[in-house]
């Protein structure tokens, strides 16, 4: 019982913070999402230990795990899209299926032949400090 | 007062729905029980059969979506965590997650020119593998229509959950910082929910980089919308 009393309390510090994110960014009309700033706001606060980390945790975890639960009413929105199932929506849909394909690819490829190419590059430095100090 | 009834009853259809498909897909995980999929599919028959508006249905089921503000903000939690190994890579996932979003919108908006749909339903489509809640504000700041975008990034969502393993295993994508850059820089959230089934490395990244694309996103919408010149 205490357990959910702490959960639901910590949602809504999560609550406060995606609120006044949301008013940042009406107050300076900004094309960044309230929630993003809210979001980068309580990562600030954790890292300069404003908001301790436990006062969230628990919360945070929560929602997390069950992230898929907030999207089935945004997704049952496609059922007001009969016309989906048209010539013009399947190429709607191919273009998409493809897109994804080619973003996932060639973003996760790219991304893992620089990471590789900079640990090797740190591990040659580590590699020839050692030899040095070896000499 | 009976409005208030039908509301909650959504909310609690949607629940059962929610916890018999994550069940089943705990028991038998294929991806064609995905609980975004299942669940979104099994939803719609109901409703349709119980012949209830996806607008009436709201009335419950924003409750729910307004769930999705707070849990944008709890992503912070497993940033902060993985905050060490973030300062390490910072510049491979900024890197990784502009040169998703590039590709997202490029591909799309010239595949959509190519195959000649409509300008404005190609702009709606441009944020698709952002986030929801941000795709949304991304489609309304390019005029475009704010329920496609979520048609959109659905689609995007579970065709790049249920296509990775297969990316993955031919383009050889097996270190967890490319496969949390691919998965959240494609397919958002739910990319980021199935990061999770890698590992907690892969899952932190993948959020992250999902975090940064919703700001890249929104700053090089605009701009994409005057490269495509649509």
């Amino acid at each position: 019982m205490m357990k959910v009393l702490l959960v639901i309390l910590q949602v809504c510090i999560l609550y406060i913070f995606s609120f006044v994110g949301i008013s940042i960014q009406h107050f300076f009309s900004l094309t960044i999402p309230g929630n993003i700033i809210g979001m980068l706001l309580l990562f600030v606060c954790l890292c300069f230990n404003i908001v301790p980390v436990k006062m969230i945790e628990s919360g945070a975890q929560f929602l997390l795990s069950i992230l898929m639960l907030f999207f089935i009413p945004a997704t049952v929105g496609v059922m007001d899209y009969p016309e989906l199932l048209s010539v013009h929506g399947l190429l709607l849909i191919i273009a998409i299926l493809v897109s994804t394909m080619i973003t996932m690819a060639v973003s996760g490829k790219t991304t893992q032949y620089f990471a590789k190419k900079t640990q090797k590059r740190e591990a040659d430095q580590a590699c020839e400090t050692s030899s040095s100090q070896s000499l | 007062m009976r409005d208030i009834f039908f509301s909650i009853s959504m909310i609690l259809l949607t629940l059962v729905i929610y916890f018999v498909v994550t069940w089943l897909y705990k028991k038998y995980p294929l991806p064609i029980l995905l609980p975004i999929l299942s669940g979104t599919v099994l939803m719609i028959i109901i409703l349709v059969s119980l012949g209830i508006s996806y607008e009436k249905y709201m009335i419950g089921g924003q409750v729910i979506t307004s769930l999705l503000g707070p849990t944008v903000v709890a992503l912070a939690y497993p940033l902060y965590k993985q905050r060490d190994f973030l300062k390490k890579y910072l510049f491979t996932i900024i890197g990784g997650a502009f040169i998703a979003t590039l590709t997202a919108m490029l591909s799309v908006g010239l595949l959509g020119k190519a195959l000649r749909i409509d300008s404005g339903f190609i702009i709606s489509l441009l944020p698709k593998s952002l986030t929801t809640p941000v795709a949304i504000e991304v489609a309304k700041v390019l005029e475009g229509n704010a329920s496609m975008a979520v048609v959109g990034v659905t689609i995007t969502g579970i065709f790049g959950v249920i296509i990775s393993p297969y990316i993955f295993k031919y383009v050889r994508i097996h270190t967890s910082i490319g496969r949390g850059i691919a998965l959240g820089g494609t397919s958002h959230a739910m990319g980021t929910a199935k990061a999770a089934e890698y590992d907690e490395l892969a899952f932190s990244i993948s959020s992250i980089t999902m975090s940064i694309c919703a700001i890249i996103g929104s700053i090089i919408g605009p701009l994409m919308v005057w490269v495509l010149q649509m």
